[in-house]
């Protein structure tokens, strides 16, 4: 095999996600009532035999640095096995925050030289996805490529978000790639990458190099167009579930797409594991259900106290349902508090948030509403659907019992 | 508390337990769902601060040894703290099994008698219990005692499975009697002993007595200073199928004062080598789940009621559970109800079928010591095949294959071999 060194891109805060990604870079946002986003490329990588990883961090980087630990969770602690944290460093010039994708990968030139590969995979930390890498790096191998692709069929939802692609030929597996279109706002070309690139290490580094005097540093925009036409560039063609989580609306989504009996995420065949010791999720004993609970087609982990109604939602570790509250198509990340007669509606609760007796929150049909880390809402007030509550705001902050469609409370 | 050693006695066979410690030692026994006996005192044991550790085991310690790994999940691990696991050892003479607690300390007395350590504990990993050693070590020093005895009040009726004794106003005791029916006092050992580590190195040397509880005790009675230590709290003794059924119900009753994550008990989640993490419990469709607790990898369509379910459960659609436990990774089929019944790791227990019904007063007849109080056993790995009707107080032995069971019934009190 290949000697291959992964790079996961998990720098970046989206503004998309709002209150959930203030206080934590996006690859760390929970996700599946035990997990963080970044969980699924780390177990990917894992799964596929790729145990040599940086990780390119810079908002925030303590939550992460946290999770990923010494890289033990995933096995990547050995002579040749590792998962390292890679933040910005200063150097001589003044701003020395990454300006980019391929900057942040340039940055780290020397952590690429010194481990040599003939290949470095880059992904991004924030899809939600089961891939085994060696399809696609033996794909690149075979068609001796110098740089290879995943892609996905264009949606026709948001194909604004993606780089879209024009591969040539009819092979259910992938071909040469023509034509590369990063982000129009309509859908021109058929196929979308997934921001998974197999390169072979000097091409890369190359374009690194040749980018670097420009005033622009992205895969997308400016690394992929430069290789295009000079370079054997492959489109690989996957197959398979990809969930995305880029706005609350399409996080809420996938999240969904874990319950019922068709689940399009098959947790347990993914094979997918997390730090147990983050949130000392492996000291909480079973989930206890009360003599009077409901619950349909919902995700619960430990620790958690279920004595009321739940339907259609996910309950991380530590999230207590109190008797008479009602929990429908929600979402209550670690410890979150739902006191006795609360209603919570198409709500994404983060940790430590908790929520007074007889208070209703979000409403059916209506835009999501999202409370932000270890807020506290008073009892029996009110709040409408798509409203947006900052971390932090304790509860004698709140000054109206009613809050509408569209506030945001700081 | 650097200044004590904890040596724990794994070593019980636990037979009462019957089929539940065919293939493992009773302090490995799954409970509460992801926990295993012994992690109650492993947990005690980190959390009041002890660095010091030894493990004394002896019979099936295959998966108890697999279980404690090199400690670090009870935070054992590191340069001034370790679990040492010591197994019995050939010496001078051939036959060197422990003969018996106080034995067994005995022969690993170069663990013993090296270090700093000015007190031993000596505990043993049969009991479910939260309790900080610190305020009975401090108790043993204010007393300057020779031995100091972990006591707690048990109904009167069961004097006969204890230790017991009466202490005078100073805690000294001054009374003692071992497992008697007719106790004079129902303040019976926990079997746990704060010894002064001279004390106990002179008279393991001294003696070739083999039992804490009915030789070292007494003798230190006539001639040491011996204090009894009265505990309250949540303790139980977990070595009947009954008293172990009822310990692990406790999860459910509120205000039972078993609540193990409140007392920071840990387990070794990583121990079943599992390639990925337990996923969260899945509820599908409008499944019935009440007064249970449910452990992460479980699967749910049918119903649960009043049961606890370890790791990797899966109950399927119109499967009834109730009042059971049911442990890793077994199956309920489709329809089949189950009631008072404990299923070890990885049974599987087809369709339509009926566990646990019948008359509780026939008492199991191979082991009516054993299983008799309306409660059905089915072995680790067993498969008992759909349209099955098993009794109540019945034993399915492990392993035993869906083409064991011909006429796919056991009457009740009933014992099926593989």
């Amino acid at each position: 095999m290949k000697n291959v060194l992964a790079m996961i891109l998990a720098g970046g805060r989206v503004d998309e996600l709002d209150v959930l990604t203030f206080l934590r870079p996006k690859s760390v946002l929970p996700f599946g009532a035990l997990y963080r986003i970044i969980d699924f490329p780390m177990s990917n990588l894992m799964n596929s035999g790729i145990e040599r990883v940086g990780i390119l961090s810079q908002y925030r980087p303590f939550y992460l640095i946290n999770h990923i630990a010494n890289g033990q969770p995933w096995d990547m602690v050995g002579r040749n096995r590792f998962a390292v944290i890679l933040p910005p460093f200063k150097g001589r010039e003044a701003s020395d925050w990454y300006k980019g994708t391929a900057d942040a990968v340039y940055r780290n030139i020397d952590f690429i030289k010194m481990y040599n590969p003939d290949l470095v995979l880059i992904l991004s930390g924030d899809h939600i996805y089961k891939m085994d890498y060696l399809d696609v790096i033996n794909y690149h191998v075979e068609k001796k490529a110098d740089l290879t692709i995943a892609f996905t069929p264009t949606p026709r939802e948001g194909p604004g978000r993606f780089g879209q692609g024009l591969i040539e030929g009819q092979d259910p597996t992938g071909g040469r790639l023509v034509e590369y279109i990063e982000k129009p706002k309509k859908r021109v070309l058929d196929w979308a990458s997934l921001t998974i690139y197999v390169f072979n290490q000097k091409v890369l580094l190359d374009a690194l190099e040749e980018n670097a005097g420009k005033d622009s540093h992205e895969f997308g925009k400016d690394i992929i167009p430069s290789l295009l036409g000079n370079s054997r560039i492959f489109g690989y063609k996957h197959i398979g579930y990809w969930g995305y989580t880029r706005t609350l609306e399409e996080y809420w989504r996938t999240s969904m797409d874990l319950l019922g009996d068709r689940a399009q995420i098959d947790l347990k065949s993914w094979q997918i594991r997390t730090n147990l010791a983050h949130r000392e999720i492996r000291d909480r004993q079973p989930t206890i259900f009360g003599p009077a609970s409901t619950v349909t087609d919902s995700l619960v982990h430990s620790g958690c106290l279920v004595k009321g109604k739940v339907s259609r939602s996910l309950l991380f570790p530590g999230a207590v349902v109190e008797e008479g509250a009602v929990v429908e198509d929600s979402i209550l990340f670690f410890d979150t508090k739902v006191a006795k007669g609360a209603r919570v509606t198409r709500t994404i609760t983060d940790i430590g948030v908790a929520i007074g007796r007889s208070a209703i929150v979000g409403g059916p049909g209506g835009k999501l509403s999202v409370i932000g880390m270890e807020s506290s809402l008073p009892e029996e007030i009110e709040v409408h659907d798509g409203v947006t509550i900052y971390p932090n705001v304790p509860a004698d902050h709140f000054t109206q019992r009613e809050y509408s469609s569209g506030e945001v409370v700081k | 508390m650097r200044k004590v050693m904890a040596l724990l006695l794994a070593g019980g066979v636990g037979s009462r337990l019957n089929i539940l410690v065919q293939y493992r030692a009773k302090p490995a026994v799954p409970f509460g769902g992801i926990y295993r006996i012994i992690d109650f005192t492993l947990s005690n044991i980190a959390n009041c601060g002890l660095t010091r550790v030894a493990v004394l085991t002896q019979y099936k310690p295959l998966s108890l040894m697999d279980h404690i790994g090199d400690g670090s999940a009870w935070d054992l691990a590191g340069r001034t703290r370790g679990i040492s696991i010591l197994p019995p050892k050939t010496g001078e003479k051939d036959w060197d099994w422990y003969k018996g607690t106080a034995d067994a300390v005995r022969q690993n007395m170069s663990f013993l008698s090296s270090g700093q350590n000015t007190e031993a504990l000596i505990l043993s990993g049969d009991h479910v219990y939260c309790m900080d050693y610190g305020p009975l070590v401090q108790f043993h020093r204010a007393n300057r005692a020779h031995v100091t005895i972990g006591m707690i009040r048990v109904p009167w009726g069961e004097t006969r499975h204890f230790g017991t004794g009466t202490l005078d106003g100073e805690n000294r005791i001054v009374d003692w009697e071992e497992k008697s029916k007719r106790a004079r006092s129902n303040l019976a050992s926990m079997g746990i002993y704060v010894f002064d580590r001279d004390y106990l190195v002179t008279t393991l040397s001294e003696t070739k007595e083999e039992d804490f509880g009915s030789q070292i005790i007494p003798r230190a009675l006539k001639g040491a200073k011996v204090f009894g230590y009265p505990f309250e709290g949540y303790w139980r003794d977990v070595g009947t199928i009954d008293a172990y059924w009822d310990a692990n119900m406790d999860l459910l009753r509120p205000g039972s004062g078993l609540s193990p994550e409140a007392c920071g008990i840990r387990t070794n989640q990583s121990a079943d080598q599992l390639p990925y993490d337990r996923p969260p419990v899945r509820i599908i469709g409008s499944a019935h789940v009440a007064n249970a607790a449910v452990s992460p990898g479980c699967v749910i369509q049918g119903s649960v009621e009043n049961s606890i379910l370890s790791p990797g459960v899966i109950i399927e659609k119109g499967a009834f559970v109730k009042d059971s436990i049911i442990m890793h990774d077994a199956k309920v089929g489709k329809g089949t109800r189950i009631e008072r019944s404990i299923i070890d790791k990885e049974a599987s227990i087809g369709e339509e079928s009926v566990i646990g019904q019948g008359n509780p007063r026939v008492a199991n007849a191979r082991f009516p010591d054993h299983v008799y109080s309306g409660l059905t056993l089915i072995g680790k790995r067993a498969s008992i095949p759909s349209h099955s009707r098993i009794g109540t107080n019945c034993i399915v032995h492990p392993d035993v294959r869906e083409d064991d069971f011909p006429s796919r019934e056991l009457a009740d009190g009933g014992t099926q071999e593989k």
